[in-house]
C-alpha cells in the first residue's frame, strides 16, 4: 500500500510540476488518437454504404416476385456453372429486409416510409472471380438493354441484373484513399505524440536528476525510479485517449446525427460504432505511452 | 570488508586514475585515503558503489565481487553503503526529517520503521530539535549532519564519506570528525577521502596515500604526511 501510495504521489507531483509540457503532450496525443479513430470511422461509414447500395457483392440478380424455389435452384446452377463467376448466394425478401432495416436502423424516416417487403425483391448475389468476365451473365441471362436503357431479361423469373462492379470499386477506392490518407496523418501525429511525450518524461527527469541522483545512491531500484515517469507517460496517453473517444463522439452528433433524414439511403454511423473503434484508440493510447517510455528511459539510467 | 587486488582504471579519454592498487580494510576499522587532486581518491569512492568498473583486478565490497554483481543488483550492494559528500547533497524542498526519511522511503520500507528511525538517527547526530528545518536553515555543519543521518539511517556497513569537511571551518570540521569517529565505534567500517591535513593528523587512522593512482604509503596511526 505504502507503494502505491508513493508511486501516486511521486507522478502526481511530476505532473504538476511538468504541467505545460505534459499539456502539450497531452494534446499531441489527443489529436493523434482523434485522426486515428477518425480514420476507422471513415472506413466504418463506408463499409456501411458498400453494404446498403452493393450488399458487398460485385453483381445482383434480381428475381421476380415471387420466386419459386424452382427458379432460384435453376438460375443457381446456371449462375455456378459460368466460369466468370465464384460464388453465388440467394438472399430472400426477409433477409434483404432485415438487412435494409438494420442498415437505417437509426433512421426511421427511411424505414418507415419504405414498404420494405413489397419494393425489396429476392436476388441471387454473385461475387466474379474474373470481374473483366462480367459479360458472361447477362448474357447467360439473355438479358440486354432496351431502347429505354433499362436492362430486360428473357430467362424466366429474372427481372433485372444490377452490375455493381464499377461502383464497389470506386466506393471501395474512395474508402481506402480517405481512410489510408487520415491514417497516414494520424502515424506521424502518433510519432509526434511518442516524441512529446518521451520529452516529457526526460525533462521530468532531467529536472529531478538530483533527486534521482540520491535514489541512486541510497540504493533505489530501477525500476523504484522509473515507475513514476511511466506511470505519468500512461496518464498522459490515456487523458489523450478519452478525449479523443469523446470527440468522436461529439463529431458524431455534431456532423453526423444532423444528417439523418437529411440524406437517402446513406446508412450513417451510430453510437455503437464509435464505442467499437474505442478499444482501438485505447491500444494505440498504451503503445504510445510504452514506445516512449522505452524511449524516454533509455541512457538517463543506466546504472 | 573492502579488498582490492591489482586494482586499475584507466578512463576512456586515456586517463589511468588507478594503477594496481592493493587495499585491505577489516570490518569496523577507520581509514583516511589522502593525496593531491588527481590521485585517484574519488575513482577509489566511485569504484566501492559500483558507479565506476574496475578495468583491471577485482573490488571486493561486503564479501562481494563487484565485478559479479550484475546492475539489477547493484542497489542491493549501495544499501549496505552510506555515503555523504562535501556538498551534503541534500534537497532544498525537504527537511531534515525528509531528506533522511527520502532515503528509507524509496528503498520501500514501510512507514512505520521511517517514523521509528528518522528522529532516532537525527537525534544520534544531535538534531533532535531541527527535524523540521529546511537545509537553507542550516548552517553547513548541520546539514552534513543531516546529510550523515541519511547515509546511516539504513545501518550500513561501510560508510563513504568523500571529503565530508571540505565546506566546513576548521571547528566544525571537528565536531564532524566527531560525530564520524562515533559512528565508526558502533561498527561501521569508515572510509574517508580528504585533504584536510590537520583533521588526518588530530585522529591518528589508518592512512593510506594514493599518488597518481599507486598507494605510495599505509600506515596505521598515521599522519597526512
Amino acid at each position: 500500500m505504502a507503494r502505491l501510495d508513493y508511486y501516486f504521489r511521486e507522478t502526481a507531483a511530476g505532473l504538476r510540476r511538468n504541467g505545460t509540457v505534459a499539456f502539450a503532450a497531452m494534446s499531441t496525443a489527443f489529436i493523434a488518437l482523434f485522426l486515428f479513430g477518425l480514420a476507422l470511422l471513415i472506413a466504418r461509414e463506408f463499409d456501411l454504404v458498400i453494404e446498403a447500395w452493393t450488399g458487398n457483392v460485385q453483381v445482383a440478380v434480381y428475381l421476380d416476385d415471387p420466386p419459386s424455389d424452382d427458379t432460384v435452384g435453376r438460375l443457381t446452377e446456371t449462375l455456378q456453372q459460368l466460369p466468370a463467376v465464384s460464388d453465388v448466394s440467394y438472399e430472400d425478401k426477409t433477409a434483404a429486409c432485415a438487412r435494409f432495416n438494420e442498415l437505417f436502423r437509426n433512421q426511421p424516416s427511411i424505414t418507415e416510409n419504405v414498404e420494405c417487403e413489397e419494393v425489396i425483391p429476392a436476388s441471387l448475389r454473385v461475387n466474379l472471380a474474373d470481374a473483366s468476365q462480367y459479360e458472361q451473365i447477362p448474357a447467360a441471362l439473355g438479358c440486354a438493354p432496351n431502347d429505354a436503357g433499362e436492362v430486360e431479361c428473357s430467362a424466366p423469373g429474372v427481372r433485372a441484373v444490377a452490375d455493381y462492379r464499377e461502383l464497389l470499386d470506386r466506393l471501395v477506392a474512395i474508402t481506402r484513399v480517405l481512410s489510408i490518407g487520415v491514417l497516414s496523418i494520424a502515424v506521424i501525429m502518433l510519432g509526434s505524440a511518442i516524441a512529446l511525450v518521451a520529452n516529457t518524461l526526460r525533462m521530468g527527469m532531467f529536472a529531478r536528476r538530483k533527486e534521482i541522483g540520491i535514489m541512486r545512491l541510497v540504493g533505489a531500484t530501477n525500476w523504484r525510479i522509473r515507475v513514476p515517469f511511466l506511470i505519468e507517460g500512461f496518464i498522459e496517453a490515456f487523458l489523450g485517449a478519452v478525449a479523443a473517444v469523446f470527440a468522436l463522439f461529439l463529431v458524431k452528433v455534431v456532423f453526423i446525427d444532423r444528417l439523418r433524414g437529411e440524406i437517402e439511403f446513406i446508412p450513417l454511423i451510430r453510437n455503437s460504432d464509435v464505442i467499437a473503434v474505442a478499444p482501438w484508440i485505447l491500444i494505440a493510447a498504451v503503445v504510445v505511452a510504452v514506445i516512449a517510455g522505452t524511449i524516454g528511459m533509455r541512457r538517463f539510467l543506466d546504472v | 570488508m573492502i579488498s582490492l587486488q591489482h586494482v586499475s582504471k584507466t578512463y576512456k579519454n586515456g586517463v589511468t586514475a588507478l594503477a594496481g592498487v592493493d587495499l585491505e580494510i577489516q570490518k569496523g576499522e577507520f581509514v583516511f585515503v589522502v593525496g593531491p587532486s588527481g590521485s585517484g581518491k574519488s575513482t577509489l569512492i566511485r569504484l566501492l558503489l559500483k558507479e565506476e568498473e574496475a578495468t583491471d583486478g577485482d573490488v571486493y565490497v561486503a564479501g562481494k565481487a563487484l565485478d559479479k554483481i550484475t546492475p539489477w543488483k547493484v542497489p542491493h550492494l549501495r544499501r549496505n553503503i552510506g555515503t555523504v559528500f562535501q556538498d551534503y547533497k541534500l534537497l532544498q524542498d525537504k527537511t531534515a526529517f525528509e531528506n533522511v526519511s527520502f532515503a528509507l522511503e524509496v528503498i520501500g520500507k514501510p512507514k512505520h520503521v521511517i517514523d521509528q528511525r528518522v528522529p532516532e538517527i537525527l537525534d544520534y547526530v544531535g538534531l533532535g530539535d531541527k527535524l523540521n528545518a529546511y537545509p537553507d536553515e542550516l548552517s553547513g555543519g548541520e546539514q552534513q549532519r543531516v546529510s550523515i543521518a541519511r547515509a546511516c539511517v539504513n545501518r550500513p556497513l561501510v560508510l563513504l564519506a568523500d571529503e565530508p569537511t571540505g565546506n566546513l571551518d576548521p571547528n566544525t570540521s571537528v565536531d564532524i570528525m566527531r560525530l564520524l569517529d562515533k559512528v565508526n565505534k558502533i561498527g561501521t567500517t569508515v572510509v574517508m577521502a580528504t585533504h584536510d591535513q590537520a583533521i588526518v593528523d588530530a585522529m591518528r587512522k589508518r592512512v593510506v596515500e594514493l599518488d597518481q593512482g599507486k598507494v605510495v604509503r599505509d600506515q596505521s596511526r598515521g599522519v597526512y604526511s
